[in-house]
């Protein structure tokens, strides 16, 4: 509930959300196209599902689950949300810092989440408490220490990997 | 896994049956490409599905991350394949989003007839795929293609590459059409009205197909919206979400076109929209040719290297398989500093535990063919 009145949210659907957002910390932001709300951690889901659930918005349809790693400050999980009945787009984030990387799962408030966060954990390392299937997607099982698309994890790497692994086999110089 | 076998008394002499499972894919036929399923089976019954993929996985978006945004158009066309006009679009949107350039009217037209063929072409494959998933008859397969070429030749005379176009630029296209572009379109229009004429008569009023496909792998609105299943899956279950109506991009609305939908949402329906909006593409190419007309095809004044502002934009378009996304982030510059793609086969995919489990193994495939999936946008 900060903000309430911020310059630049005029037409959007800021009022509404700020509404159904009672109780909890909100920090809205126009974006390109839609409404950018940030969220802290801890009250995430609560916000998700009061998203979800509100008669007026019923955001009914995760659309995309994804994280973008912004290397000191930490690490963003980013939802954009539709509503199919409504027709309203909202992209709601929260910041994960560095030492603490675990969000609590969104499969509770759309099925649609599993898949995309078990992709986002294995290639940001961030865990999703509570997810009910937390093995890899689309990586190897044992490529589990190395998170590709860190922004530390340079791409030579990979080549490095496949060619000590893969091209080259024990013994075989290069 | 799970236990299909009731609690009976061991003295009661029946038959105690046991779980089996059984490994279908990587390299099956009808996983349409590198997909496993693990089937756990009870006799003919489906109890258990996990599928598993990544078998594909390339890592595209973070090789995009390290390309500059004119570099990174021809890796959309290698995460979608069958419909690449359809995925450079959303690329090339976002990235004209981020840059506030707008592509001028002449290529925005364009745009909107190859996306619509493309959704033809695309549609031709899934046709002649399914029947053979299906079963019932090669020949489907070989009419499906015989009429996706005449669309691939005219895509290949436009773009100079049969499959990886490459085509479409941040602010236009790479090039003008050729000089013959509107009759040639009017001509593939015409064959593929036969050609859907042909498999509809062919496949739609086929019994045995029908008794295959009616009632099979049925999927609840609710459940494909929570999923999150878009494009002619989520609507064969009833839901008449389409980024095209809903949102419109290009001049979609200008154009007069339905949104198909089914009532049951089984594997009938969902191939039953397909044939459909396939007619609708036909109909909205028509009307753009109609409205096009000569002019520039790039805005007068284009960076020789494009830069955006920081920002963030996430671009939808209707892809012919759902809603085809990309989350562009940009800190500056002229690469993204994050780019992911939505893949609309992912999530159609998850929904397969829903469609498969309780139904008969024969019938585990005729349900994933009716997804049609694309593993290159599964894995990226």
């Amino acid at each position: 509930m900060t903000n309430g009145d911020a310059d630049g949210l005029e037409g959007t659907i800021w009022p509404q959300v700020d509404a159904c957002l009672a109780g909890i910390t909100a920090d809205p932001e126009r974006g390109a196209q839609d409404l950018i709300v940030t969220i802290p951690k801890d009250e995430i889901i609560r916000g998700l599902r009061a998203l979800k659930g509100n008669a007026d918005l019923a955001f009914d349809y995760l659309r995309c689950l994804s994280g973008v790693d912004w290397e000191d400050e930490g690490i963003d999980i980013v939802y954009h949300l539709y509503s199919s009945t409504r027709k309203l787009n909202l992209t709601v984030k929260t910041r994960l810092p560095n030492e603490d990387l675990s969000v609590d799962t969104a499969t509770t408030v759309w099925r649609a989440a599993n898949w995309l966060e078990r992709e986002t954990a294995e290639m940001f390392g961030v865990r999703f408490e509570g997810h009910p299937d937390p093995r890899m997607l689309l990586l190897p099982d044992d490529m589990d220490d190395t998170f590709p698309l860190r922004k530390e994890h340079p791409l030579a790497e990979i080549e490095v990997l496949q060619g000590e692994g893969i091209a080259y086999g024990e013994g075989v110089q290069p | 896994m799970t236990t299909a076998v009731p609690d009976t008394p061991a003295f009661d002499h029946e038959f105690e049956t046991q779980d089996l499972m059984i490994n279908m894919g990587p390299q099956h036929p009808s996983t349409h490409g590198v997909f496993r399923m693990v089937l756990t089976i009870d006799g003919e019954l489906v109890t258990d599905v996990t599928p598993h993929i990544g078998y594909m996985h390339r890592g595209a978006e973070k090789l995009c991350e390290t390309m500059d945004y004119r570099q990174g158009i021809g890796y959309m066309d290698r995460t979608e394949y069958l419909a690449n006009f359809n995925a450079e679009l959303s690329y090339v949107m976002a990235v004209e989003q981020l840059a506030e350039l707008e592509a001028p009217e002449r290529a925005q037209w364009v745009r909107m007839i190859l996306c619509e063929l493309n959704r033809l072409s695309s549609h031709f494959m899934f046709l002649g795929a399914f029947g053979t998933d299906v079963g019932v008859f090669g020949t489907a397969f070989t009419y499906a293609f015989r009429e996706r070429e005449f669309i691939q030749d005219l895509f290949e005379e436009v773009a100079g590459d049969r499959l990886m176009f490459a085509y479409f630029r941040a602010g236009g296209l790479a090039w003008e059409v050729p000089g013959n572009f509107e009759a040639r379109v009017r001509e593939t229009l015409e064959l593929s009205r036969r050609g859907i004429k042909d498999l509809d008569g062919l496949m739609t009023q086929n019994e045995i197909f029908r008794a295959r496909t009616e009632g099979v792998g049925h999927l609840s609105a609710e459940d494909a919206l929570d999923w999150g299943a878009s494009g002619p899956t989520l609507r064969a279950s009833g839901v008449p979400m389409d980024i095209r109506k809903d949102e419109p991009y290009l001049f979609y609305d200008q154009v007069e076109f339905d949104v198909i939908t089914g009532e049951h949402g089984d594997v009938f329906d969902r191939f039953q929209c397909r044939v459909n909006e396939m007619w609708q593409s036909i109909r909205i190419i028509e009307q753009c040719l109609e409205r096009l007309e000569p002019g520039p095809i790039v805005p007068d004044r284009l960076p020789r290297m494009l830069r955006t502002p920081p920002g963030e934009v996430y671009c939808r378009t209707e892809a012919p398989r759902g809603e085809y996304g990309i989350y562009l982030v940009s800190k500056g510059g002229n690469r993204p500093h994050r780019l992911k793609i939505r893949s609309a086969c992912l999530s159609n995919l998850q929904a397969l535990r829903d469609m498969t489990i309780g139904g008969y193994v024969a019938d585990a495939v005729v349900v994933l063919g009716s997804l049609d999936i694309v593993l290159c946008e599964v894995d990226r």
